[in-house]
C-alpha cells in the first residue's frame, strides 16, 4: 500500500500574544479530502488556529506545510468562511463571491461561470444581482461559503460559520454544507462550539483544551456517510457528542465561571 | 438523502424586505402636499405682510415684485452674466478644494506623521470663521475670480478633509481582514474595501461644502467684485432697491436648494447599496 501525503501538516505549532500561550506544540496531520472539526472551550485558540493556517496571523514557533510548502501569508489554495458573512455591501452577491478571483487576478469567464455554478450550488440562483442588505443571515452566509469556494481551494477554512443562525436554518445549512462537500471532497477545519454540529459532519474532531490552548484529544467519527439529519437520534451518535462532552465538560464550566467573574 | 432546497430559502427569505405597498402612493402625496402647501402659504403670508403691514418699501419686498425684478435684470441681460461669474468661481473652487480636501484626507489617513503635522492646523482653521478672511483674500488678489475661488476653496476643503479621514479611518477592520484573507495588497484592500466604505463620509462631507461653498462665493463678492450674485444684492442695498437685493438672495436659495437636491440623487445612485 502507498503511503497517503498528508494534505496539511502542523508541526511543532506554537503562538503567543504577549504574555498569553493561546497555542501550545500542536502537531497533528489532516489527510486530503478530511472533514475535521475542531471544538473547545471559548479562549482556547480554535480561531488562533485557523487564523495562523490562513496566513493571517504568524506563528511564533513551529510551522504549517499544506501540500509540503510551508505557509507564510494568505493564498488562493485557502478558502476563509468567516463567522461573520463580511460581505462588501457596495458589491453584488456575484461581485461579493467574485471578490477572491478578482484579488487574484484570476477573474475569466470561465472563471465567473463557476461561480455563477457555485451560487447555484448554494441555492442563491436568481440572487446574483442581489445586494447583501437584500438578503436575509442564512443567504448571506451562503454567500460567505460559495466567496470561499469560489477560488477553488484546496483547504476550507471555516470558523464557527453557523453560530448566528437560528436553529433551523443550522440544521439545513448543515446538510447543505454536507452535500456540498460530497461533491467536491475538498479538505475541510471547521470551528464550531456546537458538538452535536461537529460530530454531524466530520471524519474526525479535534478536541482543544486551554491555558495554555491545546490540541487535547482527536475523536474518530465513524458513523456512515452521507449522513441524514436523522442520525443525530441514533445512540452511536449521541454516545459520541457524549464522549466529547465529558472531555471538555471540566474546562468549559472553568471558562464560563470566568467569564461570570 | 436530499434536501429540500426551495423550503431552505423560502424560509430564510423573509429577510426580503415587505412593505405596505398599497400605503405608500397616500403616504407620499401627503407629505409633498403638506410640504408644498407650507412653502406656497409662506410666500403667500409674506406677499400680504409686505403690501398690506409693512408700507415701509425700504424695509421688505413682496414675492411679487421680486420676480418682477429678476425678470428685469434678465431682460436687461445682466442675471446670466452675473449668475456665470458666480456659478463659475464656485465650480472652480468646489471641484478643487473636493480634489485636494480628498487627497490630503487620503495622506492623513496613511500616515500617521502627516497626521500629527497637520491636524492642528486642520481642526483649528475649521472651527475658525475664515469667511472672516474674505476682505483680505480681496487686497491680496484682487477683485476678480481668483480672490472668490481661495475664499471658496478655503471653506469647503475642511469639512471635506475631515470627512474623507474619518471614512478611511472606520473601514471595518473585518472586511479589511477578508480581503487580505484572499491575498490583497495595500493598495487593493485601499481601492476595494477602504475607499468604498469611506464614501458615504466622503459625500457628507462635500454635501456640507456647498452652503458652505455658496457662503464663500457670495460674500467675497460683497466685499469687492465685477459681477456676481454678490455684487446684485451690494448694488441693490448700495440703492436701497429691496426687490432686487431679494432677486439676489432668492437666487442664491435657488442654487443652494438645487445643488444640494442633484447631490442627493447622485448620492442615491452612488449610495444605493446603502440602507
Ligand atoms: N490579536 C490578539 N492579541 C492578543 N491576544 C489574542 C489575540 N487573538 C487572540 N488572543 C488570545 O488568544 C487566546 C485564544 O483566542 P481565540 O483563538 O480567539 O480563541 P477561540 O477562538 O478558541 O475562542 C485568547 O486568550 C485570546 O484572548
Ligand atoms: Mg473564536
Amino acid at each position: 500500500m502507498v503511503e497517503v501525503v498528508p494534505k496539511l501538516v502542523v508541526d511543532g505549532l506554537t503562538k503567543r500574544f504577549a504574555s498569553t500561550e493561546a497555542l501550545s506544540r500542536i502537531d497533528t496531520e489532516v489527510k486530503a479530502g478530511e472533514f475535521i472539526s475542531i471544538v473547545g472551550p471559548s479562549g482556547c485558540g480554535k480561531t488562533t488556529f485557523l487564523r495562523i493556517v490562513s496566513g493571517l496571523e504568524q506563528a511564533t514557533t513551529g510551522e504549517i506545510r499544506l501540500d509540503g510548502a510551508a505557509v507564510t501569508r494568505p493564498g488562493s489554495d485557502r478558502g476563509f468562511v468567516f463567522q461573520q458573512d463580511n460581505l462588501l455591501p457596495w458589491l453584488t452577491i456575484m461581485d461579493n463571491a467574485m471578490i477572491g478571483p478578482e484579488i487574484g487576478g484570476f477573474a475569466s469567464p470561465e472563471r465567473r461561470r463557476a461561480t455563477q455554478a457555485l451560487l447555484k450550488l448554494v441555492g442563491l440562483e436568481g440572487f446574483e444581482r442581489h445586494y447583501p442588505r437584500q438578503l436575509s443571515g442564512g443567504m448571506r452566509q451562503r454567500v460567505n461559503l460559495a466567496r470561499a469556494l469560489a477560488i477553488d481551494p484546496e483547504i476550507l477554512l471555516m470558523d464557527e460559520p453557523f453560530s448566528a443562525l437560528d436553529a433551523q436554518t443550522r440544521e439545513i445549512m448543515q446538510t447543505e454544507l454536507l452535500r456540498i462537500w460530497e461533491e467536491g471532497r475538498k479538505t475541510v477545519l471547521f470551528v464550531t462550539h456546537q458538538i452535536d454540529e461537529a460530530v454531524f459532519l466530520s471524519d474526525r474532531v479535534f478536541v482543544f483544551a486551554r491555558r495554555p490552548g491545546r490540541l487535547q484529544e482527536i475523536i474518530d467519527i465513524d458513523l456512515p456517510r452521507p449522513r441524514p439529519l436523522s442520525i443525530k437520534r441514533t445512540p452511536a451518535f449521541i454516545a459520541l457528542v457524549d464522549r466529547i462532552w465529558t472531555l471538555i465538560e471540566h474546562e468549559v464550566r472553568a471558562s464560563v465561571m470566568e467569564e461570570l467573574a | 438523502m436530499t434536501v429540500n432546497l426551495s423550503v431552505a430559502t423560502s424560509s430564510d427569505g423573509a429577510g426580503l424586505r415587505a412593505s405596505p405597498v398599497l400605503l405608500r402612493p397616500f403616504a407620499r402625496l401627503s407629505r409633498v402636499g403638506w410640504s408644498l402647501g407650507s412653502v406656497i402659504g409662506g410666500f403667500a403670508l409674506w406677499e400680504i405682510a409686505s403690501r398690506f403691514l409693512i408700507a415701509n418699501k425700504l424695509f421688505l419686498a413682496a414675492p411679487s415684485q421680486i420676480v418682477m425684478a429678476i425678470v428685469a435684470l434678465f431682460e436687461r441681460g445682466q442675471l446670466m452674466r452675473h449668475i456665470a461669474a458666480s456659478a463659475s468661481e464656485f465650480v472652480l473652487g468646489y471641484l478643487a478644494a473636493s480634489v485636494a480636501g480628498i487627497l490630503i484626507g487620503i495622506l492623513l489617513a496613511n500616515s500617521t506623521v502627516a497626521k500629527q503635522v497637520l491636524q492642528p492646523w486642520i481642526s483649528g482653521l475649521y472651527a475658525t470663521p475664515t469667511i472672516a478672511l474674505a476682505p483680505l483674500f480681496i487686497l491680496w488678489l484682487g477683485i476678480g475670480i481668483s480672490s472668490k475661488v481661495v475664499m471658496v476653496v478655503t471653506l469647503v476643503v475642511f469639512p471635506v478633509i475631515i470627512n474623507t479621514e474619518a471614512g478611511l479611518r472606520t473601514t471595518p477592520n473585518e472586511l479589511v481582514e477578508m480581503v487580505r484573507c484572499f491575498g490583497a495588497s495595500r493598495r487593493q484592500v485601499f481601492l476595494r474595501v477602504a475607499l468604498p466604505s469611506a464614501l458615504p463620509f466622503i459625500f457628507a462631507g462635500l454635501k456640507l461644502g456647498i452652503g458652505r461653498g455658496l457662503i464663500g462665493v457670495v460674500v467675497a463678492e460683497l466685499f469687492g467684485s465685477r459681477a456676481g450674485v454678490g455684487q446684485i444684492i451690494s448694488q441693490a442695498a448700495d440703492a436701497f432697491n429691496m426687490p432686487q437685493l431679494f432677486a439676489g438672495v432668492i437666487i442664491l436659495a435657488v442654487a443652494g436648494v438645487g445643488l444640494t437636491a442633484a447631490f442627493g440623487w447622485l448620492e442615491g445612485r452612488l449610495l444605493h447599496w446603502k440602507d
